[in-house]
C-alpha cells in the first residue's frame, strides 16, 4: 500500500513538474524582460533568471489556476527581482551595458524603434526598483487592479505612483 | 498623444529574447540552490542563535559559579538561566514561523514586511540577550559593593560603577555598529523599497 501511494506521489510530482516546465518555458520572456530591467550584464541577467526560476518552481504547487499563469508569474518574478535578489559583489563592467541592451538586430525590426527601445531600457535603468516595476507593468498593459494587487498598494496610490514614475521616465528620455 | 506612446510601441514590438532556455535547462535551474536574501537571513539568523548560546562553553564558568555562591546569587542565576532557555525557545519558534510565512506569491509590500519581521526577530533576541547581560553585570556589581561595603570608600565605589558603566556602553556600541553593518549589507535595498511603497500608503 505504501509503495502504491509513493508511486502515486511520484507520478503527481512528475505531472506537476511537466506542467511547470511547459508553462515556464512558454512564458520565459516575462522573466527575461524583468532581468533586462533589473540587471545590467549577462552574468547578472542569468543569476536573476535562475532565482526567478527557483522561486516560480518552489511556489508552483500554490498556483491554483484561478488566474492566468502569466499573471501569477509577473508577481513572483517581480517580487524576486525587487526583494529577494541581491547583486553579487562582482563589479559589473560598464561596457557590458551594450551587450545587454541588446544586440536586438532582426531584419524585420525597425531601426528607429531599435534606437527607441535602447533609449527606453537605458532610461528605465536609472529609475529606482519600485518605479521600474510600475513602468514595467504599464508597458506590459497591466490594468491598475492587477498593479495594485501585485505591489500591495491601493488602487488610488498605484495611479498616483504611476503618474510620478511616468513623469520621471519622460524627464530622463527628454531632458 | 502621450510622449511615452512611441516608446511603448517600440517596447511592444521588441523581439523575443535570443538566449532562450530549453525545458531541460529550466529544469536544472529550478532545482539549483537559491541564493536569495531570505536564505541568507535564515542562515545568519541560525548562526546568531548558535553563537550566542555557545558563548558559555568558551567562558570558564567554574570560577564565576563560586563567585556567585559567595555573593548568595546562586538561585537568582539558576532561575534566570532556566528563563533564558524558555525565552530562547520562544524566539526560535517565532523566527521559524516568520521565516515559513515568507512567500513570493504575496504582494510586494506584504513580502517585504515579512522579510523585515523575520530579521527583526533575531535582532530582538540579540538585544534581549545583551540587556540581560547588562542586567547581570549590574546585579553582580551591586552585590559586590553590598558585601564589601565597609572596605570600600566612596571614591572606589564611584570608580567601579563608572568602569562597569563604560564597559557595558562600549560593548553595546560595538554590537550596534556590527548590526548597522549587517543590516546595511543585507537589508538596505529591501528597506528602501519598502519605505518607497509604505510612504505612499501613509499619504491616504
Amino acid at each position: 500500500m505504501l509503495l502504491i501511494s509513493n508511486l502515486i506521489t511520484i507520478k503527481l510530482q512528475k505531472d506537476l513538474e511537466d506542467k511547470f516546465l511547459i508553462d515556464f518555458e512558454k512564458n520565459q520572456n516575462i522573466a527575461h524582460k524583468i532581468c533586462r530591467i533589473y540587471t545590467t550584464n549577462r552574468e547578472e541577467h542569468n543569476d536573476l533568471f535562475q532565482e526567478i526560476t527557483i522561486q516560480v518552481w518552489k511556489n508552483y504547487s500554490k498556483f491554483r489556476g484561478d488566474s492566468k499563469f502569466s499573471t501569477w508569474m509577473y508577481r513572483v518574478a517581480l517580487n524576486t527581482a525587487i526583494s529577494l535578489y541581491r547583486k553579487s559583489t562582482r563589479q559589473p563592467k560598464t561596457q557590458d551595458f551594450n551587450d545587454v541592451v541588446y544586440k536586438i538586430q532582426t531584419i524585420d525590426y525597425d531601426d528607429t524603434e531599435e534606437i527607441q527601445l535602447k533609449a527606453l531600457y537605458k532610461a528605465i535603468h536609472q529609475l529606482n526598483d519600485i518605479d521600474k516595476a510600475l513602468i514595467f507593468l504599464y508597458l506590459e498593459d497591466k490594468p491598475y487592479k492587477e498593479i495594485s494587487e501585485t505591489l500591495g498598494i491601493s488602487n488610488v496610490n498605484a495611479r498616483v505612483k504611476m503618474n510620478r514614475a511616468k513623469e520621471k521616465l519622460k524627464n530622463i528620455l527628454n531632458p | 498623444m502621450d510622449s511615452l506612446d512611441n516608446y511603448k510601441k517600440a517596447w511592444d514590438n521588441q523581439p523575443e529574447e535570443k538566449h532562450k532556455f530549453s525545458a531541460l535547462e529550466i529544469y536544472k535551474l529550478a532545482h539549483s540552490k537559491s541564493a536569495s536574501i531570505v536564505k541568507w537571513i535564515f542562515i545568519i539568523g541560525i548562526l546568531e542563535f548558535v553563537i550566542l548560546n555557545s558563548l558559555s562553553f568558551f567562558v570558564d564558568t567554574k570560577s564565576s559559579d563560586i563567585l556567585f555562591k559567595e555573593m548568595g546569587l546562586e538561585s537568582t542565576i539558576l532561575y534566570s538561566t532556566a528563563a533564558a532557555y524558555v525565552i530562547l525557545f520562544y524566539f526560535l519558534v517565532l523566527f521559524y514561523l516568520n521565516y515559513k510565512r515568507i512567500s513570493t506569491t504575496d504582494s510586494s509590500t506584504e513580502l517585504m514586511k515579512k522579510i523585515i519581521n523575520t530579521r527583526k526577530t533575531v535582532r530582538n533576541y540579540v538585544l534581549f540577550n545583551f540587556s540581560y547581560l547588562a542586567f547581570v553585570v549590574l546585579v553582580v556589581t551591586g552585590a559586590y559593593i553590598n558585601i564589601n561595603f565597609n572596605d570600600l570608600d566612596t571614591k572606589k565605589i564611584i570608580i567601579m560603577l563608572l568602569t562597569v558603566f563604560a564597559l557595558t556602553l562600549i560593548i553595546l556600541g560595538v554590537l550596534w555598529l556590527f548590526y548597522q553593518l549587517l543590516y546595511g549589507i543585507l537589508l538596505r535595498k529591501l528597506k528602501n523599497n519598502y519605505k518607497e511603497l509604505a510612504k505612499l500608503e501613509n499619504l491616504e
